[in-house]
């Protein structure tokens, strides 16, 4: 913890419980009173103190209470417009025992897959940079990645339905091609788009997870590679992604929650067919039920812990965003 | 089949952009032999390890390895392999993973590589320690690894960059000596770079003193010890004591010099040398005595100089010396030395004989 004073924000003289009495010389002005406001707002045990305790105010206040309540609200029973206090599991059985469950399972497994996509193209683009880009350029490539979030997330999203949509860019190129005869219908409003669009959107981030990790592999490891005669295929699966596990586990994470969770995507380019938690949690909101879109957050949650603690299992989440390293 | 020389450098240079890190350096590596590149920091050996090793392009010249010209080859379709500096060890692989990988990139049979690696792992003293990860590991211990790790390839020349720097003293001379003695039993090619003579003169078979790009010369280690052929190697080499000057009268074997300090005779060594030429005498400080009256004699030559201080530093005593023109020379004695006490300033003259003065004209 931190020592006690460590932290006054302006240099005090220590307060004594008994201080001596002042020198002769010093001019004593300050009343009992006004002393003690002063030790109150400047003092070693006074405000300033607290100042360490602001971001554990602040966790708490927006991070444990919700999730609290998340988990309170989701056993209430369900009044006409709001909730109502109470122990009921019935908005964990509306959501086991119907579709819900089905598209949650489904938008797990097309998150697993815009994961799988984006480390593909991802972690590849991030090993690059950190090889190949001279080291001063380095940062600034990786900022060029930034770019596409300077366009509303709702933007990109709308902008790739007249690409995937049936007389779209991929379906009049695949036509006029002759690689195709009748456009394929399918690619827009299915978990295929979904998973194009989910991979468009978060690919910078598996990107700068892994450009983070990568950094900290030690450019020694690549000439003992070259040495050994590491390259390739060999080089990622036995050097680069251990070395890296972290950092693509922190993207991958991400990435998969996001999926699972934010809804725009689905919501412009998949159709009801690829809805994931993010749609039905929006939609039971839409249909005044409260208790059933907190259930299905407190299941999002416990899934998430789950694979947090699996994740620091596995690679010290202390440690996040670095390689292994001695 | 064994070639005579493992390693032939041709003219070998690097520019790095505007900046000439290395000339244009020729040598050969005698097959099974310890050599070492010797010199200064950002001299340019470790250039040449890289060079030789394929981590850099030449910007001109040829490296040949084992009689084949390797030049355009990259590090691993050459026939030498490299031990860094910096403890490079796979982090996440604990010892016999990180000795046995490169076997496993070979796709040698599990049993093979099991067995290269375990005697392999007994030779460099680290039996029994298969399982730990580098961080259980001493900085020595570290480096054994990476020793056994290219050991392990069976390549028939190894590199080593700077391999004992980041050791603590004492650590550094044990591995000096077992760094030879492993040498002697594998019988490769070691190519060796530091930057430490002591290192360089404990392990060397050949030395090759590398200095601002350039090679300055090569010899055995005695001979760079005891007859540096220029300049540089005699300040960088032991603790010399070089004046300059330049020649007044030439003799049949020996030459007479004037020094900013006084006339000297010296060995010609049969060098090619004329009047008035710009040279530099070499004294080991070894050789050097202080004593208040000079000696008669041809024997002896001496200098006029003041005494400045004594430092005893255990095995030796050094005796700091001012001649006339402010330069500081340097006489080392054994032990608190019998020789005569100084009081600091007081007149005396610095003796040697004359066979050990030696004349440099580079």
């Amino acid at each position: 913890m931190v020592e006690p004073g460590a932290g006054c924000l302006i240099a005090m003289p220590p307060s004594n419980p008994s201080p001596p009495p002042p020198p002769a010389s010093a001019p004593v002005k300050d009343t009992a009173g006004a002393g003690r406001w002063r030790e109150f707002f400047f003092g070693e045990r006074g405000l300033p103190r607290l100042f360490f305790y602001l971001p554990l105010g602040f966790m708490v206040l927006f991070l444990v209470v919700p999730m609290a309540l998340t988990l309170v609200w989701s056993v209430f029973p369900r009044d006409r417009f709001w909730m109502k206090p109470g122990f009921t599991l019935v908005a964990y059985e509306k959501f086991f025992d119907s579709g819900r469950v089905d598209t949650f399972i489904a938008s797990i497994y097309h998150s697993g897959i815009s994961v799988v996509v984006a480390f593909v193209i991802g972690f590849p683009i991030a090993v690059f940079v950190r090889r190949r880009i001279p080291l001063r350029a380095q940062h600034a490539v990786m900022l060029l990645f930034i770019l596409p979030f300077m366009v509303s997330e709702l933007i990109r999203t709308f902008a790739l339905r007249p690409v995937l949509g049936r007389t779209g860019l991929v379906n009049n190129t695949l036509v006029n091609l002759g690689i195709i005869s009748e456009p394929i219908s399918i690619i827009l409003y299915s978990p295929l788009a979904t998973i194009i669009g989910e991979v468009m959107s978060f690919l910078p981030f598996l990107i700068f997870a892994s450009f983070l990790a990568m950094e900290a592999v030690e450019r020694y490891v690549f000439e003992v590679c070259d040495d050994l005669g590491s390259r390739g295929f060999n080089l990622f699966k036995d050097i680069l992604i251990p070395l890296a596990a972290p950092g693509i586990f922190a993207g991958s994470l991400f990435i998969f929650v996001n999926g699972i969770g934010l809804y725009i995507i689905p919501f412009l380019l998949g159709g009801p067919a690829a809805a994931n938690a993010g749609v039905i949690v929006t939609n039971a909101i839409g249909g005044l039920d409260y208790p059933l879109a907190m259930a299905i957050s407190v299941i999002m949650m416990t899934l998430m812990i789950g694979l947090l603690y699996l994740g620091h299992r596995l690679f010290d989440l202390t440690r996040i965003l670095e390689p292994i390293r001695r | 089949m064994m070639t005579e020389y493992s390693v032939e450098v041709e003219n070998l240079g690097k520019d790095f952009g505007p900046v000439r890190a290395l000339n244009t350096v020729s040598f050969q590596v005698r097959s099974g032999s310890y050599f070492v590149l010797l010199g200064p920091s950002g001299g340019g050996k470790t250039t040449i390890l890289r060079l030789i090793g394929g981590f850099e392009r030449p910007s001109r010249g040829h490296v040949r390895l084992m009689g084949q010209d390797v030049t355009g080859l990259p590090p691993n379709k050459r026939g030498s392999t490299m031990v860094f500096q910096n403890y490079a060890l796979f982090p996440h692989m604990n010892v016999e993973r990180n000795v046995g990988y490169g076997l496993k990139l070979r796709r040698l049979p599990k049993q093979e590589i099991r067995e290269r690696m375990e005697a392999m792992l007994e030779m460099v003293g680290l039996a029994g320690l298969n399982r730990r990860m580098p961080n259980e590991l001493s900085g020595g211990q570290q480096q054994r690894v990476q020793l056994a790790r290219s050991l392990v390839l069976g390549t028939d020349i190894l590199l080593l960059d700077e391999p004992l720097a980041s050791l603590d003293a004492k650590l550094r001379k044990e591995m000096c000596l077992e760094l030879k003695h492993i040498q002697e039993r594998v019988g490769i090619t070691f190519l060796h770079v530091t930057h430490n003579q002591e290192e360089a003169m404990t392990i060397a078979d050949r030395i090759a003193v590398i200095a601002d790009g350039d090679l300055i010369e090569e010899a055995a280690p005695r001979e760079i010890y005891e007859t540096p052929q220029t300049s540089f190697t005699a300040g960088f080499i032991g603790e010399n004591n070089l004046f300059r000057g330049r020649i007044e009268k030439v003799e049949a074997d020996h030459v007479t010099a004037v020094l900013s300090a006084g006339k000297v005779r010296v060995p010609r060594r049969g060098l090619e040398v004329s009047e008035e030429q710009e040279v530099t005498v070499s004294i080991r400080s070894e050789l050097l005595t202080l004593t208040a009256s000079p000696p008669e004699g041809d024997g002896n030559q001496s200098l006029p100089a003041e005494f400045v201080e004594q430092v005893f530093l255990g095995l030796t005593t050094n005796y700091l010396a001012k001649l006339e023109d402010g330069q500081q020379v340097l006489a080392r004695g054994i032990g608190e030395g019998e020789g005569e006490s100084f009081a600091p300033g007081a007149p005396l003259h610095i003796v040697w004989e004359t066979k050990d003065g030696l004349l440099l004209v580079k």
